[in-house]
């Protein structure tokens, strides 16, 4: 199984839009991501945090979300995207 | 480094690396002397009134007008984004973007309180429908 990490803000429109998309792909490819809301929890915010030198590149400098990480490749997707370009990213 | 300064003559407050040669609210010249920050808070509100989330709408509508961009028509969006900024500002400090995380660094966070500086994002900068990081501010169409 893929190490997936998807980092999520309660409060993020692009997170609340992109959540469906997640969980279908979930569901259709057999694939999970570890959803970690970053505003009400201070430990996935750290950890979002510790990933800073891999995630902001590809982020516009920033830790946005959603972003989505890739533990063991450590390939980042940022922001919100079509379905089919999760999928492919997940497919990587 | 920026500095809070008062104007003596109006109490004017202005926050900034030196202070403005001449008041814009009461016109006098060489009026402004460096205090602290705890002075420039109690000077600024001193019955320690809340800026609540309809007044702050209200603020970010009346900043909009004067530009290129409007508030998000996408009422919903906004209430949400609104909910996000101010469970931020209360269990964080400030009206960080909702769809972002703080460093910790505290100067480069202040880059991500809202209205932040969007106009340079890459999501607003030349894009017909650009929009600020999170949604809450549109390019106006």
């Amino acid at each position: 199984m893929k190490n997936l990490i998807m980092f999520w803000a309660r409060e993020c429109p692009h997170c609340k839009r992109m959540m469906p998309l997640v969980n279908r792909l979930e569901k259709e490819e057999d694939i999970s991501f570890e959803k970690l809301e970053i505003w009400h929890n201070e430990e996935n915010a750290d950890l979002m945090r510790s990933y800073r030198d891999i995630i902001a590149p590809k982020c516009g400098g920033q830790l946005r979300t959603p972003t989505f990480l890739n533990k063991e490749t450590e390939d980042v997707l940022c922001g919100e995207v079509e379905y089919e370009t999760l999928k492919e990213w997940t497919s990587k | 480094m920026k500095k809070y300064w008062r104007c003596f003559v109006c109490n004017d407050i202005h926050y900034g690396v030196k202070p403005p040669e001449q008041c814009p609210t009461c016109m006098v010249l060489n009026a402004y002397v460096e205090i602290s920050p705890d002075e420039a808070k109690k000077v600024t509100n001193p019955s320690g009134e809340k800026f609540d989330r309809e007044k702050f709408l209200r603020a970010i509508e009346e900043f909009a007008k004067k530009n290129e961009f409007q508030v998000n028509p996408d009422q919903e969006k906004v209430q949400m984004l609104l909910e996000g900024l101010f469970n931020n500002e209360q269990n964080h400090g400030l009206k960080y973007c909702p769809c972002r995380l703080i460093t910790k660094d505290p100067d480069e966070d202040l880059k991500l309180v809202c209205p932040c500086h969007f106009l340079v994002h890459e999501t607003y900068q030349n894009k017909e429908d650009g929009e600020c990081w999170c949604g809450l501010f549109v390019k106006r169409r």
